[in-house]
């Protein structure tokens, strides 16, 4: 079965639903760990509340999930032209 | 196990379902278990204990207050037995009765129940919003549709607002919302999550059991023959066919099921279980409900669908005892002795000790060997206490610090900074262990001993 026989919306969701379940697990252990306060002490964020530094860096997590789910999905891809 | 599903293009758009309402023990027992659960969702956050919000997960101050107890980051141990523990009652209530977490208690199917039922109060049951749908729009569709619309969405801003509250105390966040006044992240989330309920529930319903949901791929896994699942009996319904309830199915060669359909237009996920167990079926047992109801009708035995095993099919014993179900509640008991142990016992104190890194030791006017730390104290505890701090490990150790005990109030953290002197003659080794013990001085059980090490010159 070919991958195009997948409507694009479909296509997208399979990518950001996994990314977004990981996602949420790497915030959740990221942030037990290290108190984003304390991480942006130093530097020109220093004034985000935790409250917004959680939401960012549960974005940027996500950002990169779905990054590496899209880049499985695009590799995936035959590459031999003659199995097209 | 069931029919090979048969492939009829997992990628086609599928027709949107409308579950006929249906009524019965089932049905009656996933109504409590929605009052129960969203009883229990909805309610929770208003409680108070000790004057501050009983169940309050404080992100922004790092702390999660559960009732009496307050947890830490450093607590998070704690967090993860509690998963465990739930994947493994997840497990045992999977092998013992399949999928009873989907058919009755899923977030999901809960919210969708809801929904559901506020779709049918506004809109009828399954064939009038059929008839809805295909009607062309005219005043009374947009009146009734946005009616719906609504209702979920009122629905859902409240649900966003109550999640929102196990993480702000939601007295502070109703007043502030009532006059638009919450910070960006608290409107963000609270908008994300009421989008997301109103989607899910609204729209994606089943959708997100069949395509989405993790468990729902690997539960097959927790079956075996002596798992309660829910059936057709093919034997006593086959051949299936329409007739008049004064007829005799034997004389007309037909088995139990009259095939009105019924049960395919209850279900949730579209299925027919007449076709054998299937991966989308979430054991809702709707079909079951109606299928009885329908019996009923007919003077026909009840069960034609029902609970029952793959052993009980084929008329064999059915064995509850299994070595499956023994593994999984053994680690289910322990686990949940050891967590409750583990916390009864929990001491509200935390140490961390850090050592100056600049340097590692330093040699005094007096020709001492002394060693500069940080204590971090985290006072756990739900009351304010002193502390004594002391240190054993190399004898004739002096101990310079501001004060002979330190304050930290509850809920707390203290840096305290101190330096370890030591003749090097008794410096015996290069790095040797040190132990700091930190003590509430008006309850001695609350004791940390942490093990450091003090440095010095090559030993002797």
């Amino acid at each position: 079965m070919s991958d195009t026989a997948l409507p694009t919306c479909q296509k997208a969701v399979s990518i950001l639903w996994p990314a977004f379940l990981t996602a949420g697990v790497a915030t959740i252990l990221f942030f037990t760990a290290f108190d984003p306060s304390v991480l942006l002490q130093e530097t020109r964020f220093a004034d985000t509340s935790r409250m917004g530094a959680y939401t960012i860096g549960f974005f940027l997590f996500w950002l990169l999930t779905t990054t590496s789910c899209a880049l499985t999905c695009f590799f995936r891809r035959p590459c031999n032209p003659k199995q097209n | 196990m069931g029919k090979k599903d048969n492939t009829d293009s997992l990628y086609a758009s599928d027709p949107k379902i409308y579950p006929r309402a249906v009524s019965g023990l089932f049905a009656m027992w996933r109504s409590i278990g929605v009052f129960v659960l969203l009883g229990i969702y909805y309610i929770v956050p208003w409680l108070d204990w000790a004057n501050r919000q009983a169940v309050l997960f404080d992100l922004p101050n790092r702390k999660f207050h559960i009732f009496g107890l307050t947890f830490w980051p450093q607590d998070f141990f704690y967090f993860a037995v509690i998963l465990i523990i739930a994947a493994f009652a997840l497990f045992f209530f999977t092998a013992i009765a399949g999928r009873l977490w989907c058919g009755y208690a899923c977030p999901q199917t809960v919210w969708t129940e809801l929904f559901l039922w506020i779709a049918r109060k506004v809109e009828g049951d399954r064939p009038k919003q059929i008839k809805l749908d295909k009607m062309p729009w005219n005043a009374y569709k947009i009146r009734v549709k946005a009616t719906k619309h609504f209702l979920w969405l009122a629905l859902a801003a409240y649900t966003g607002f109550t999640f929102v509250g196990y993480f702000t105390p939601i007295d502070e966040l109703a007043s502030r919302i009532v006059n638009l006044s919450l910070g960006p992240w608290e409107w963000f989330w609270v908008i994300f999550y009421s989008f997301a309920t109103w989607g899910n529930a609204g729209f994606m319903r089943e959708q997100v059991c069949i395509y989405m949901c993790p468990y729902a791929r690997f539960q097959s896994a927790m079956f075996d023959d002596n798992t309660l699942i829910i059936s057709y009996d093919e034997q006593r319904g086959e051949p299936r066919g329409s007739r008049k309830k004064s007829d005799d199915p034997d004389s007309k060669g037909l088995g139990s099921c009259i095939d009105c359909t019924l049960c395919v237009q209850v279900c949730p996920t579209g299925i027919d279980i007449r076709d054998g167990l299937q991966y989308q079926c979430i054991a809702c047992s709707a079909c079951i409900d109606v299928c009885d109801s329908v019996m009923d009708k007919m003077n026909y035995e009840r069960g034609l669908i029902r609970y029952t095993t793959e052993n009980a099919k084929q008329g064999k014993s059915v064995n509850l005892f299994r070595p499956r179900i023994i593994v999984y509640a053994t680690a289910l008991i322990l686990m949940t002795v050891s967590l409750a142990y583990a916390i009864a016992t929990r001491i509200p104190l935390e140490v961390d000790i850090l050592r100056d890194r600049t340097r590692l030791f330093n040699e005094t006017d007096e020709g001492l060997i002394e060693n500069t730390y940080s204590l971090q104290i985290i006072n756990k505890d739900e009351q304010n206490h002193h502390y004594i701090i002391t240190v054993s490990g190399i004898d004739g150790m002096k101990m310079i610090i501001k004060s002979d005990t330190v304050q930290i109030k509850s809920g707390e953290v203290l840096d305290v900074p101190l330096r370890l002197q030591i003749d090097p003659y008794d410096l015996k080794k290069r790095s040797a262990e040190i132990l700091m013990t930190v003590t509430a001085v008006d309850n001695p059980d609350i004791q940390i001993i942490e093990p450091t090490r003090f440095l010095g010159p090559t030993g002797r």
